[in-house]
């Protein structure tokens, strides 16, 4: 009982950040997030003689994570509206203040997300193309398509963002 | 490698190691210039997603998991002291109910808890921290500033369906109870009550009221003053 007490406390030490992080671009909510993890990790006590070794347990968190990010779409279906499909103004995004991490977090929240998962994969976790697949069930190609359009798309708007910066200081 | 493919393949993946990839880098300096740049944009991209994580979520999710245990160890080992406890709490209330016509109110519900409360051994040898405790208080908005003693049991409980937070403290008294319950309009408190065996006292906070019960001989005062001068609610 001890022993498997250090081991969840080890577990939790070592991935609660990566994995809150993980929820965080999932959800875009802190609030919802922190559930998410904490429900994750309840999972995770039940289920801890099975985590073998880290790469297992890491895969094996963020597939509960997706899960319960999912069944929230299911209860919640409808009485909301993704906002992939909203457009939003954010007035803060133009407000020009400089902070180029603040500015890219609004623009990987704004990206698909289709393609803003394999990203945080390939980033935070340091996952390869495979591993990305792997996790996602999906080919690989598609995973190098996805994780092409993210750049691509971040590109493009950071581009027409200074341009719109600029058109605002000469106008 | 066309233009275009290394395109796409250098966005996917800046920091690629394939073979065919590198030498392509290697005879092209806008191809080398391409990839610096998106290694750049990544090194952003990374503190981008790298959001802060609230401070005290490792704590919280161990503290999640012992709290879960512990209930559940709890409810195995005592199902069969809890089912009796349930069959003579139900006698209790039937001839409550029967003999007595006078509705009941939340002193007279608290002093029935009391004795459901007494069957209720104290925690395996694990001590109930401050901490634990304001963990429980802080679904009502409020915290114990300070320690108000020894803690042996911190458990929800439902007084006329109102949730409720009772504590069993040791004192120098004997065991003490204080039970924290939300405002409702259709539970008031009364500010003395008493049995054959205990008596206990209440009082009117902003959110809560609050009630001291200890046995019939014991003195109330110490610790409602230690509970009066800790306790706090947001507004």
């Amino acid at each position: 009982m001890k022993e498997k007490q250090q081991r969840y406390e080890a577990l939790v030490h070592a991935f609660h950040g990566d994995i809150y992080r993980y929820a965080y671009w999932l959800t875009r909510d802190p609030a919802v997030a922190e559930d998410i993890v904490q429900e994750t990790f309840l999972r995770a006590w039940r289920s801890l003689d099975s985590l073998k070794d880290e790469k297992s347990a890491k895969s094996w968190l963020i597939t509960i994570v997706r899960r319960e990010n999912a069944r929230r779409f299911e209860r919640k279906q409808l009485e909301t509206v993704d906002i992939d499909d909203v457009p939003v103004a954010d007035e803060a995004f133009h407000s020009g203040n400089g902070d180029d991490t603040e500015e890219l977090r609004i623009l990987i929240a704004r990206l698909p997300a289709d393609y803003r998962e394999p990203l945080i994969l390939q980033l935070i976790f340091g996952y390869s193309g495979e591993e990305i697949a792997e996790q996602l069930s999906l080919n690989k190609n598609t995973v190098m398509t996805r994780l092409f359009r993210a750049r691509n798309q971040l590109r493009d708007m950071l581009e027409s963002d200074s341009a719109h910066q600029r058109g605002r200081h000469n106008g | 490698m066309d233009d275009l493919e290394f395109r796409r393949r250098i966005y996917a993946d800046p920091n690629t190691t394939d073979k065919d990839m590198l030498a392509a880098i290697k005879g092209d300096s806008d191809k080398a210039a391409l990839k610096s740049s998106l290694q750049q944009l990544d090194g952003k991209l990374l503190q981008a997603a790298k959001v802060p994580v609230p401070d005290d979520l490792a704590h919280k999710l161990i503290w999640q998991q012992a709290t879960g245990e512990f209930n559940r160890h709890k409810r195995r080992s005592r199902w069969f002291i809890a089912m009796a406890a349930s069959v003579a709490f139900m006698a209790g209330v039937t001839g409550t109910m029967v003999f007595n016509q006078a509705p009941a109110d939340i002193g007279t519900e608290a002093l029935a808890h009391m004795r459901y409360a007494e069957i209720e051994t104290p925690h395996s040898g694990i001590e109930v921290g401050m901490q634990q405790v304001n963990a429980k208080l802080a679904g009502f908005g409020g915290t114990f500033l300070q320690s108000i003693g020894d803690v042996a049991v911190a458990n929800y409980c439902h007084l006329n369906r109102q949730q409720t937070l009772h504590l069993i403290l040791n004192t120098d008294q004997g065991k003490m109870s204080v039970f924290v319950m939300p405002h409702n309009d259709s539970n008031p408190v009364p500010p003395a009550f008493a049995d054959e065996k205990y008596h206990g006292e209440s009082w009117s906070l902003q959110n809560a009221s609050i009630m001291v019960v200890g046995d019939k001989g014991a003195d109330l005062n110490p610790l409602v003053k230690k509970v009066k001068s800790s306790i706090s609610f947001s507004a």
